[in-house]
């Protein structure tokens, strides 16, 4: 059974143009122009109830205004959509009680309260007795490791322990359906671990099917099976994780520190160097053409090693790939 | 209904979070009261009177605390709902299933009732320095009844120009109108019974005096007859502004962009 069922969505946005300076200002005070912005064109996609979807772009790719469609706050300009069987902006309060929304660049919990005071309000609003939401709050307070973050006030907690807290109060309700908008925007390495962790868990504890946007490949990597890349507000691919990690995410970017200097003739077959520095070397390969035992053996061979880095190459980098492979096979 | 209550109580906790604040913000009514009976203590020793209009200098210093306790108490809504547009957190306001404007009503009766209750404290204490004692129970009686029409009516007037930031993002400029229209029409400023008689007509005809000058009037100088004609005058203008606004929220949902999408 699908959780999201989209048909052929289309949002567009004016927005005023203006030059620069006085002129310009005075101009658009009278005689207003407006550019029109497509920022979802024609998009149409299903979900599976309890999936794990991935839904990425490079940023001002339509992923948030998306995510806005399907919980009802924004109304499409044309196109169809349900999502556990609601038209979003015609159902939106009823959709409301099943699913869980998390915008990472927004908070919902009261920012000068503890957290525990937002969960207990969260409980009322989603009508579920106070021994239930206790019951709830002890249940996810375990879950997303934040037992002991409950009673601080929100704004004296970090970023990382803001978004546990804001993840697992839009888990409260037991929603069907997560939809997380850059969750792990921000966060570093550690706090991003955590929070997909518990994630996951959850998923799979309590088959919620979660929409993930990010413009992270990590997130994609660590959490979805199934991925749905967008870019200017189309799909341009759509396809399994694993798949696209072999079509796409072949090259690897990796940046060392040696303790000793490094010679700047530094070079390994197969391998495009970046960047030699006196301590480091910064290079990139095609995992598909140089193993990557191959490379790490050549590196640790090179000198004493003091640090190293392992990185995806940035989605744009991806998404211009996927446009090249496309144009080749057409 | 409980979850409506649940976000006023959650909106008082968070109103004295911050002790310090809570209590820093009755420096300013005690200031504007003091300040008022300045004003009109002068006044009335220069027209070497006890009275004008049928209001004594007491009456203008009590009059003018309800009045300031209303003005500095209610919690300005357009400015949290411009500010939500702009920032995007409207986007958790309005996927949480509660009515969106029920929801800005219970938290802005939470946070007016602290400040309203702050501000009465307040202002009474400095009052009664200046001018003597309260008025008489019958007077605190028509003000608090009068006081629930009037909050509804201004929040209807908040929530409209808040509205309008669905659409224009910027409401500061409608917010200066209607306060100055409550200042001079709705009697802030000066009871209407210092109008001359065309203007307070003009003023009856209006929404504006059954949100200010009806709670501080009846206050100062209770009066049966004008009680239930200020009742009346409230009862009409809740019931058309409820209208318009429902409509208008209907209206505006559609136009809602949400910043950083």
């Amino acid at each position: 059974m699908s959780s999201i069922e989209v048909t052929n969505l289309q949002k567009t946005f004016q927005t005023k143009r203006k030059a620069a300076g006085m002129r310009g200002s005075l101009r658009a005070l009278f005689k207003p122009e407006y550019n029109t912005v497509e920022a979802v064109r024609g998009l149409s996609f299903q979900m599976e109830a309890g999936e794990l979807l991935g839904f990425i772009g490079p940023n001002g790719a339509g992923k948030s205004t998306t995510i806005k469609i399907l919980t009802g706050i924004l109304h499409p300009t044309s196109g169809d959509a349900k999502v556990l069987g609601f038209v979003p902006w015609k159902e939106r309060q009823k959709l409301a009680y099943h699913i869980g929304t998390v915008f990472g660049q927004r908070p919902q919990l009261w920012y000068h309260l503890p957290a525990i005071d937002t969960f207990m309000l969260f409980g009322k609003i989603y009508e579920l007795d106070d021994c239930e939401t206790k019951k709830r709050i002890s249940f996810l307070s375990e879950a997303f490791e934040i037992r002991d973050l409950l009673e601080t006030p929100v704004r004296k907690l970090s970023l990382g322990q803001r978004m546990r807290c804001e993840v697992a109060a839009s888990l409260l309700h037991r929603p069907k359906l997560l939809l997380l908008d850059e969750p792990s925007i921000g966060l570093d390495v550690v706090a991003k671990q955590h929070i997909r962790d518990a994630i996951r868990t959850m998923s799979q504890e309590e088959k919620v099917g979660v929409l993930l946007t990010s413009h992270d490949a990590g997130d994609l990597e660590a959490l979805c099976r199934r991925v749905i890349i967008i870019n200017h507000g189309q799909i341009v691919y759509e396809d399994k994780v694993s798949n696209l990690k072999r079509k796409f995410l072949t090259r690897k970017m990796v940046e060392v520190r040696y303790a000793e200097e490094v010679p700047p003739t530094f070079s390994i077959d197969g391998v495009e160097i970046l960047k030699v520095g006196s301590y480091g070397v910064k290079l990139r390969f095609d995992t598909t053409k140089t193993p990557v035992d191959a490379v790490m053996a050549h590196l640790s061979q090179a000198g004493e090693l003091v640090d190293i880095t392992v990185s995806d190459p940035p989605l744009e980098e991806v998404i211009a790939k996927i446009y090249t492979a496309n144009s080749v096979v057409e | 209904m409980k979850k409506y209550l649940s976000i006023l109580t959650m909106q008082i906790i968070n109103n004295i979070a911050y002790p310090g604040d809570f209590l820093g913000r009755s420096i300013s009514i005690a200031t504007f009261i003091f300040i008022f009976a300045g004003l009109w203590g002068t006044t009335f020793t220069i027209a070497n009177t006890d009275a004008i209009n049928g209001l004594t200098f007491p009456n203008m210093v009590w009059y003018f605390m309800m009045a300031e306790t209303l003005e500095l108490g209610r919690p300005r809504i357009n400015r949290t709902i411009s500010e939500q547009v702009k920032n995007g957190e409207v986007a958790y306001i309005l996927n949480k299933p509660y009515n969106f404007l029920l929801y800005h009503f219970s938290a802005g009766l939470g946070d007016g009732a602290v400040r309203m209750t702050l501000n009465l404290i307040v202002g009474s204490i400095v009052a009664w320095i200046l001018a003597g004692a309260p008025p008489a129970p019958l007077g605190w009686l028509m003000a608090f009844v009068t006081l629930i029409g009037a909050w509804i009516l201004h929040f209807c007037f908040m929530a409209l120009i808040g509205l309008a930031a669905f659409v224009v993002e910027e409401t500061n400029s409608f917010e200066l109108i209607y306060q100055k229209l409550v200042f001079i029409l709705g009697g802030f400023l000066f009871p209407l019974d210092m109008f001359p008689t065309w203007l307070q007509n003009i003023a009856y005809a209006l929404p504006f005096p059954y949100m200010m000058y009806a709670p501080a009037r009846l206050f100062v100088k209770p009066d049966v007859d004008l009680f239930w004609r200020m009742l009346g005058g409230q009862a009409i203008w809740v019931t058309v502004f409820v209208f318009i606004l429902a409509f208008v929220y209907q209206r505006s949902e559609k136009y809602l962009t949400v910043n950083g999408g």
